[in-house]
C-alpha cells in the first residue's frame, strides 16, 4: 500500500505538531512551554477538526500544495516525494 | 468563530479570550523574535533566496543561513496563543505547511515544535545557528533522506465476548456461573467476567502489534508505539467517527527508499478480514528529533 498524506492524515498530525518536534533549551528562546491557552484548549482544538473544511482551510492547502509543486520544478532535480495530493481537483473556487 | 472568510489573519497572543486562561498568566513578553520552523541543510544549489512559504499568521517566511545550515523563521512579536480554537487549527496547519515546504526543497528538516520562538532579529538567529552548529548538523546527516511515517491499525468487528467465551475456558466458566448464580454473586462474578474480556482483548492488541512491529522492524529505522487513541478521542467527539477498535498506532522512521518496503510489508496485514490499515506520510520527523540545547548554560 502507499502512503497517503490528505486531509484525514494532516488532522491526525496536528496534535504531533504541537507536542512533538524539536524542543529547544537555550537562552535565546522565549519560553512556551508555559503558553496557556494552547496547551489548555489542546485536546479540544484538536477534537474539533471537522469544522475545518467549513474554513476553506483545506482547500487552502490543496492549493499551496500543488502551487509549491509546480514551483519545485524550477529548481528541482525532479525527484519528489510520493505526495498523494492529487494532480487535478475539484476546485469549486 | 470567526466568519469572515477563510485565513482571517489570526491575532496573537492578547486576544479578548486571554483572560479565560485558567491560570491568568498573560504570554511572555518580546520585543523582537523569529519564530522558528525548522533547520535545514544547505549547499550552494539550495533554494535559500527562492524559498517562499506564507507563516503561520500570514507572515513571510525566510531563510537564515549559517555555515552550511538554515533556519526557516518569521518576524514575530507575540507568542501565538489563543483560546480560539479555530484559530489555533489554522495556525497547525500553517506551520505543518512551511516545515512541509521547506523539507520538499532542502531535504528532511528538524522541525520545531509549535510555537518556538528566538529571541531576537535575524543576527541572533545567525548567532544560534553558528553556536548550534555542530549538533544541529550531526542531527541533520543523521535524519537526512529519512521520514516520519504513521500507521493505525483498527479491527472493524472485535471479537464479542460470546466469541472469545469460544476461545477461553477461563471466560467460558465465569459465564456459567454468572447463569448459574443468584444475583448478589452474579454481580461480582460479572465485574469479574467483564476483566477477563478486557484481559483477553489486551492480550490480542499486543500480539497483533508485536507481530507488525516484527514485519516492520527491518524495513525502518525506528518505531514507536503511540497511545492508542489520539488526543482527539479525549475530549470527545472526535471529528472521525470510526468503527471498530483501534489495535494499534505507530510511527516509523524511515529510509525514503524503503517506503515502498514499509507499505509492503503492511500488504498482508491490510488484507486480513476485518482489519483496516491507515498509513500515512511522509513527514517531517516530529517525533525523532530530540530536545536541543541546554548545553550553554
Amino acid at each position: 500500500m502507499k502512503p497517503s498524506k490528505d486531509e484525514d492524515a494532516l488532522v491526525d498530525l496536528l496534535d504531533v505538531v504541537l507536542r512533538d518536534g524539536a524542543i529547544l533549551r537555550a537562552d535565546v528562546i522565549v519560553t512556551v512551554a508555559d503558553v496557556p491557552l494552547v496547551g489548555i484548549k489542546l485536546s479540544a482544538a484538536i477534537a474539533g477538526m471537522e469544522t475545518m473544511t467549513e474554513y476553506g482551510l483545506f482547500s487552502e492547502w490543496d492549493a499551496r500544495r500543488r502551487a509549491a509543486a509546480v514551483d519545485r520544478r524550477q529548481y528541482d532535480d525532479g525527484e519528489h516525494g510520493p505526495l498523494d495530493v492529487g494532480d487535478e481537483s475539484e476546485n469549486g473556487e | 468563530m470567526t466568519g469572515d472568510g477563510p485565513l482571517d489573519p489570526g491575532v496573537a497572543a492578547g486576544d479578548v479570550d486571554a483572560a479565560d486562561a485558567e491560570d491568568g498568566e498573560g504570554p511572555p513578553e518580546i520585543d523582537e523574535g523569529r519564530y522558528l520552523y525548522c533547520v535545514v541543510s544547505v549547499d550552494e544549489g539550495s533554494p535559500v533566496e527562492a524559498f517562499e512559504a506564507t507563516g503561520v499568521s500570514d507572515e513571510p517566511v525566510s531563510v537564515v543561513t549559517n555555515g552550511g545550515i538554515a533556519a526557516v523563521v518569521h518576524s514575530c512579536e507575540e507568542v501565538y496563543d489563543s483560546a480560539d480554537l479555530g484559530r489555533v487549527r489554522r495556525w497547525l496547519v500553517r506551520h505543518q505547511s512551511v516545515v512541509d515546504d521547506a523539507g520538499e526543497a532542502f531535504g528532511t528538516p528538524i522541525p520545531f515544535q509549535f510555537d518556538t520562538i528566538l529571541r531576537g532579529d535575524d543576527e541572533a538567529v545567525e548567532e544560534w545557528l553558528a553556536a548550534e552548529g555542530d549538533r544541529l548538523r550531526e542531527l541533520l546527516a543523521s535524519l537526512a533522506g529519512h521520514w516520519e511515517y504513521r500507521v493505525e491499525v483498527v479491527e472493524r468487528d472485535p471479537p464479542s465476548a460470546d466469541r472469545l467465551e469460544e476461545t477461553d475456558e477461563e471466560l467460558a466458566d465465569l459465564r456459567e456461573r454468572i447463569d448459574g448464580s443468584g444475583e448478589g454473586t452474579g454481580f461480582l462474578v460479572e465485574k469479574q467476567y467483564e476483566k477477563r474480556v478486557e484481559t483477553l482483548r489486551e492480550h490480542r492488541r499486543a500480539e497483533l502489534t508485536a507481530d507488525l512491529a516484527d514485519r516492520l522492524a527491518e524495513h525502518t529505522r525506528e518505531v514507536h508505539e503511540l497511545d492508542r487513541s489520539p488526543a482527539a478521542d479525549l475530549a470527545g467527539g472526535s471529528g472521525r467517527e470510526r468503527e471498530g477498535e483501534t489495535i494499534c498506532r505507530l510511527t516509523l522512521l524511515v529510509a525514503e527508499e524503503r517506503e515502498e518496503a514499509v507499505g509492503a510489508a503492511l500488504d498482508p496485514v491490510a488484507d486480513r478480514e476485518g482489519i483496516e490499515v491507515r498509513f500515512t506520510g511522509p513527514w517531517p520527523p516530529y517525533t525523532f528529533v530530540p530536545e536541543l540545547g541546554g548545553g550553554e548554560e
